[in-house]
């Protein structure tokens, strides 16, 4: 399963990644988890199951959500509260249940 | 309280949602962001260039003779200025693909829009002589910071005008035989006519009036009195206003606000740039490295003091490991861990010092460097992730005060916050106490 993050710059998003592959890993979870800036989505949406948005830039949620509905994958934005202690295994569990309700 | 969080989720939000989210804005902040690279790559060239250690210019002259600071200067012309050329290229490139149409042609003809807006002859006036027009060469005054609004305004328009042809179907059409890419070069050129058409008509009727070129307009007509507006003291404390508080709601407040400020940050930026390489005296205080660089020091909010405090002083579990989390991203200017974390977010006693603590740090700095204590940005394009101390030395052209200033923001930080967060963390604390001893004195 791969899932993609976003946020303004994808640098404090990339801290929540190396939490969340931790938690893949130990949950044996296989697939890729990247961070990318906002800007940056479209390069990066085609090899993602699953997008999820930091909290700071969920004024793009109807943004994303068109362009997920275009690639027929759920967008959301992540739990601030998950997102500010930097919960991977939180965060992993949104995208696994995202994924699996489609 | 709850009051105040309400008239944030539902006052503030949904303006802030739609600046955030609108088309052109964002093609405006994400078309600069594709400047900044070059910017900061001039800039190694620049500190190069004005190292500030005593005897330093000589030892170099010895080294590589006289010129070296000529030389050292071609590639931050080739960076610094040309920003607009880029910054045409790419806002144009942005909102193209926003509207899902052909991105590289937009961004094309937004370059030859622009140049057609720009004079290829200037008055030039030698030492002790008349001045003497020199035609077939463009002033790279019109290609820097100079020209930067008229580069962004004609990005816009040229787009627009793009998207009304095309949406008006007025292209040429290749039979099916043809290659697409051939078809597609083509199909630019009915949009490109009619954008350049435009523009010329534009520069011609501007050449009627007593303003010179269409930069010189829009400097006077819009830029000046822009940069007059946003670069005071008034002015920057407003920004700071709607930074905080929209972070507090927790939207990306800095990234909604430099989506309106940035042309001019920019600007700022680039005209100090121009003094120092000139060695003239720096027209702004405020440029895009007086925030990143000097205000928001541990991340928006200047909340470096804050994790300090975290550190020192957190008696609940969940403070001292959130402080411990958030020190190393806190170093480099990150603090999505406090904000969401802690959280500052829709949390009053937090909102509080977070807020004013910005506002102090900006009243502060201002005003030490407009008294001439601390040294202004120079223009020198340093990113928001270098660590404070060191970022204001180099913003500042390596000047102590710079750093001195980082220091000092960091002790009004500290000292603002400290209160507030002892009491948020005895809530905590009891809060945790009270889980443990079975929830009988409960705290939400």
């Amino acid at each position: 399963m791969n899932i993609l993050l976003c946020c303004a710059a994808g640098m404090s998003t990339s801290l929540l990644v190396t939490k969340m592959e931790k938690a893949a890993e130990e949950q044996g979870v296989e697939g890729k988890i990247w961070a990318v800036p906002a800007n940056q989505i479209n390069l990066h949406v085609d090899d993602a199951d699953v997008l999820l948005l930091g909290p700071q830039v969920r004024f793009l949620l109807p943004k994303m959500k068109t362009l997920g509905e275009e690639k027929n994958i759920p967008v959301e934005a992540i739990n601030p509260v998950h997102y500010g202690m930097c919960d991977g295994a939180e965060v992993l569990k949104t995208a696994i249940n995202l994924v699996n309700k489609k | 309280m709850s009051k105040f969080n309400s008239f944030l989720e539902e006052k503030v939000m949904p303006v802030a949602a739609k600046i955030g989210g609108q088309r052109h804005l964002l093609a405006l902040r994400d078309g600069l962001i594709a400047t900044m690279p070059f910017i900061v790559i001039g800039s190694i060239f620049l500190i190069i260039a004005n190292f500030p250690i005593p005897g330093y210019a000589d030892w170099m002259t010895s080294i590589f003779g006289p010129s070296w600071a000529v030389k050292l200067s071609y590639p931050v012309d080739a960076t610094f200025n040309i920003m607009s050329i880029i910054a045409a290229f790419a806002v144009a490139y942005r909102l193209a693909e926003s509207y899902k149409l052909d991105a590289m042609s937009a961004g094309t003809i937004s370059i030859a829009a622009f140049l057609l807006t720009t004079p290829f002859s200037f008055t030039f006036t030698p030492a002790d002589a008349e001045g003497v027009l020199v035609t077939g060469a463009i002033s790279k005054a019109f290609l820097s910071s100079k020209g930067l609004f008229v580069a962004l305004l004609f990005a816009i328009l040229s787009t627009e005008i793009y998207r009304w042809v095309v949406k008006k179907d007025i292209v040429i059409k290749m039979p099916a035989g043809v290659p697409p890419s051939v078809g597609k070069s083509f199909a630019s050129l009915i949009p490109g006519l009619f954008v350049l058409v435009t523009v010329w008509v534009i520069r011609l009727l501007v050449e009627m009036t007593p303003y010179e070129s269409i930069n010189d307009l829009v400097t006077i007509v819009l830029g000046d009195p822009l940069k007059m507006v946003g670069l005071t003291l008034g002015g920057t404390i407003v920004a700071e206003l709607f930074v905080t508080v929209l972070w507090s709601t927790g939207l990306h407040g800095t990234n909604i606000v430099k989506s309106v400020m940035e042309p001019i940050w920019f600007g700022a930026m680039g005209d100090n740039m121009t003094a120092y390489q000139a060695g003239e005296p720096l027209p702004h205080i405020v440029t895009q490295q007086f925030w990143d660089n000097f205000i928001h020091i541990g991340g928006t909010g200047v909340t470096f003091g804050l994790v300090l405090s975290m550190v020192l002083f957190a008696k609940s579990k969940q403070m001292k490991n959130l402080g411990r989390l958030a020190l190393g991203p806190g170093i480099f200017n990150i603090n999505e861990p406090l904000i969401f974390g802690m959280p500052i977010v829709l949390n009053p006693i937090m909102i509080l010092p977070f807020v004013l603590t910005s506002i102090v740090t900006v009243i502060v700095t201002f005003i030490g460097m407009d008294m001439g204590l601390v040294a202004k940005p120079v223009g020198i394009a340093v990113p928001w992730t270098m660590p404070p101390i060191i970022s204001g030395y180099l913003a500042s052209g390596g000047h102590i005060s710079g750093a001195v200033m980082n220091v000092v923001n960091i002790l009004i930080s500290f000292l603002i916050y400290t209160p507030f967060f002892k009491i948020y963390d005895r809530a905590k604390k009891r809060e945790e106490d009270a889980m443990n001893t079975g929830g009988k004195e409960h705290i939400a």
